[in-house]
């Protein structure tokens, strides 16, 4: 009797086991850091918060991107970089003075694959106000005249001047630099978990809770039903510029946002999504709109002697290539699902 | 009167033994999700219950190729590469009494209860 009932009684131990590991859990999370979540708008787009801390340090982070959205607006009138671009001159906030020194350094690691002058051209393919047009070869070239970095009259703490003509827009690096300043506040906090989704711009604070890497899935540029596939992280920004985010079409060709700086053209290089993976965001936001101009060849030089960041780049032949350090941590997911792999090495 | 409460115990202890059976099993058996494992790792997960359309898609490994046709409830290997057409002759699969393996491709789609694919993911970056 008792041995035909052993099996049972293990059964209902091993069930009691289970139900007494999950209220564990429950019991975990201390009061003052539960999982808090926010939605807001800025910069233009929408950013989700989250984090496993207090309500004041998710308001704090909310304030501060408000914050640097008023500094480096380049519409709005009341920002620093507006009042720029319209006296040609003048004297910046730390903050802003910070995110043009770092932006700047990436115009120059690229070779000006990233400009911070390029807004003029922008704002005539359309891509600011979304009244597509394609401008014509003379007015490209004109503009062109005024597109050009190493102009920028910086001295690196806060006096800027700009040549006549020329307009500067932080865009490319704002938000990646945002990213970085909450994650950085957070973890002097004491936060040890968090994640931000700054408009498609992930980056992420530790681990999660358990312990676990964030998974973090990347977009299809192809615009198909599922991702491209999910790459594994714990402390980095993952960040993603692909033609599929604004484009236009006309007589049956695609104009994306992504311009180059040589020709004032939407970039031309045969890829159509790149993904930098990194610690700072500011360095990561910069160089996936870079790495995306550049085309893999010549990315794949700048990752070979560079030490902060790794990538994913997906080419118009629907080629995945990553580079060694994300081998292990990236793997391709729904319609990509074993598809092949190209590793790029050292 | 020893010998009496032993016995209410263990039927009691019998009856939610039985109750948590009946509980998982009947689990078990709502699964209509289709997952499709390539060296054992889950590739996609398809919820059967939620097509209306047939379609087909292709599982490749860059070499080797499985053409997967899934309609409303089930889903069959179409065409496939392999040398043993095992996987194309097992037809369709609406349940999850056993799953169609292709074993030179290493491909295994299994009806679950539970997406596979892509679970957990936290966020999407774009």
């Amino acid at each position: 009797m008792i041995r035909k009932l052993l099996p049972l009684l293990l059964a209902l131990v091993l069930l009691c086991a289970c139900s007494a590991q999950s209220g564990e859990k429950t019991e975990e999370a201390a009061p003052q850091a539960e999982e808090r979540t926010s939605t807001i708008f800025a910069m233009d787009t929408v950013m989700d918060l989250r984090l496993w801390g207090t309500e004041e340090q998710l308001r704090e982070a909310e304030r501060e991107i408000y914050r640097l959205e008023d500094l480096f607006s380049v519409t709005d009138p009341a920002s620093e970089i507006h009042a720029l671009n319209e006296s040609g001159e003048g004297e910046l906030s730390p903050e802003t003075a910070e995110l043009l020194s770092g932006g700047l350094a990436l115009c120059a690691r690229t070779g000006g694959a990233l400009d911070l002058s390029i807004y003029p051209l922008v704002r005539a393919w359309g891509f600011t106000a979304e009244e597509y047009r394609v401008p014509a070869a003379e007015e490209l070239e004109s503009l062109l005249e005024n597109v050009d970095y190493t102009r920028i009259d910086f001295d690196g703490l806060s006096r800027v001047k700009l040549p006549a003509g020329m307009e500067i827009d932080l865009g490319s690096v704002a938000k990646g630099y945002a990213s970085t300043r909450v994650i950085e506040f957070w973890r002097e906090q004491g936060v040890t978990s968090a994640l931000l989704n700054l408009g498609g711009n992930v980056h992420a604070l530790g681990a999660k809770p358990d312990g676990s890497p964030w998974r973090v899935a990347v977009a299809d540029p192809f615009g198909g039903s599922g991702y491209l596939g999910v790459v594994e992280i714990t402390d980095k920004a993952v960040i993603t510029s692909g033609g599929y985010e604004r484009y236009f079409e006309q007589e049956g060709k695609t104009y994306w946002h992504i311009l180059d700086p040589a020709t004032g053209a939407p970039a031309d290089s045969g890829l159509v999504s790149v993904t930098v993976v990194g610690e700072n965001g500011l360095t990561c936001d910069g160089l996936s709109t870079a790495l995306f101009v550049m085309g893999a060849e010549r990315a794949a030089a700048l990752w070979r002697e560079s030490e902060d960041f790794e990538a994913i780049f997906v080419t118009a032949e629907r080629e995945i290539l990553v580079t060694a350090g994300l081998a292990e941590s990236f793997r391709p997911l729904d319609e990509y699902a074993g598809a092949k792999v190209t590793v790029i090495e050292p | 009167m020893r010998t009496r409460s032993w016995i209410i115990l263990i039927g009691a202890l019998l009856l939610v033994s039985l109750a948590f059976c009946f509980l998982l099993l009947g689990r078990g058996a709502s699964g209509t999700v289709a997952n499709i494992y390539q060296n054992g790792v889950c590739v996609r997960s398809i919820d059967l219950s939620a097509v209306t359309e047939s379609f087909t898609f292709t599982v490749s490994d860059g070499a080797r190729e499985n053409v997967i046709e899934v309609a409303p409830g089930r889903i069959r290997v179409l065409e496939a590469d392999c040398p043993d057409q095992v996987c194309v002759h097992a037809g369709w699969l609406a349940d999850s009494a056993a799953p169609i393996v292709c074993l030179p491709h290493r491909l295994v789609i299994r009806i679950e209860t539970s997406a596979k694919a892509a679970d957990g993911i936290d966020t999407v970056s774009q």
